[in-house]
């Protein structure tokens, strides 16, 4: 099962995916979309905790997934590349509750995830900037057709080479819709993770 | 570098790395500190994980080889072992005055 969500704080995000687990949906899959996949199970009451880090390669990886196993918690999802990692307490092994210690690396994953979201905001804001079409004006549907006098035409020869371009149009437009869409969801990611750390820090 | 500028050390990273005069891995590192501060500083793993990260950044620690890939074992360096007396100085005047003007009036 797919769900679509957006957070931007983690603690929202861990309370998220304990609401889902009482109701019997437990979190497979999560991509940095927004898009989480769940399997169904039964019903538990869950206590996820998210780190946020990323890894130069795949050795250095498991051996942070080795350190939380030892300590009693379950990596749940998370790549090395995907930044958010998910990580459940393992059932009868000792831990402590939480997987931080102290303030200031509970709050170091808000300091990592808006230094990621702002180097994906600016690699998004230059695709987008490629993206633009040719002689686009912002605003102006218009300006997207590129049919010599199609907006002097009338009629059915107005609709006939109106119609035959809107495919077009929509190939042209829609990697901009796309690439904006990301581009925002990241510059708002960095900017609240930003003011979260600074704000609990400080 | 200077190494006075890492000074003061949080609690957590001067238990780390008194530890570390053992070499050890995360997890056994995290058992020491518990048990050289008699239960009562725990580190909890994303916590502990983060410091080794900044230790090695730092350069006051060091992998050492070892058969378990998965469990990577650290040590000081020379800087490091040079901060850690550094702090026991530090630590060490702290007390010495503490003596005489908290508690030496009587």
């Amino acid at each position: 099962m797919k769900k679509f969500k957006f957070i931007a704080d983690f603690e929202g995000e861990e309370k998220y995916l304990n609401q889902m687990a009482q109701k019997g949906l437990h979190l497979k899959k999560y991509n940095s979309l927004g898009v989480y996949t769940f399997k169904e199970g039964k019903p538990k009451n869950s206590s996820y905790r998210i780190d946020y880090r990323q890894f130069p390669n795949g050795a250095k990886f498991d051996e942070y997934c080795t350190l939380f196993e030892d300590a009693g918690w379950r990596h749940v999802y998370g790549t090395p590349r995907s930044g958010a990692q998910y990580f459940l307490p393992i059932p009868n092994k000792a831990q402590d509750g939480d997987i931080f210690s102290d303030t200031e690396s509970r709050m170091g994953r808000y300091k990592r995830f808006a230094t990621q979201s702002t180097i994906s905001f600016i690699i998004m804001l230059a695709y987008f900037i490629i993206a633009i079409p040719k002689d686009f004006v912002f605003f102006d549907i218009r300006s997207l057709y590129y049919t010599e006098g199609l907006w002097g035409m009338t009629g059915s020869m107005f609709w006939k080479a109106f119609l035959f371009e809107t495919p077009f149009v929509l190939i042209r437009v829609i990697p901009l819709l796309v690439v904006g869409y990301m581009a925002t969801i990241y510059a708002y990611g960095a900017i609240k993770s930003k003011s979260l750390y600074t704000k609990n820090i400080i | 570098m200077n190494l006075n500028k890492l000074l003061p050390l949080t609690e957590t990273t001067f238990y780390i790395m008194l530890s570390l005069i053992e070499p050890s891995h995360g997890y056994a590192i995290m058992q020491r500190v518990e048990e050289l501060s008699n239960n009562k500083v725990r580190v909890a793993a994303g916590t502990m994980y983060g410091a080794i990260d900044n230790l090695l950044k730092q350069k006051l620690i060091c992998e050492v080889p070892s058969n378990d890939k998965r469990r990577r074992v650290y040590t000081l360096t020379p800087e490091g072992s040079e901060v850690l007396k550094l702090e026991v100085g530090r630590i060490k005047h702290l007390v010495a005055i503490s003596e005489n003007l908290v508690l030496g009036g009587n």
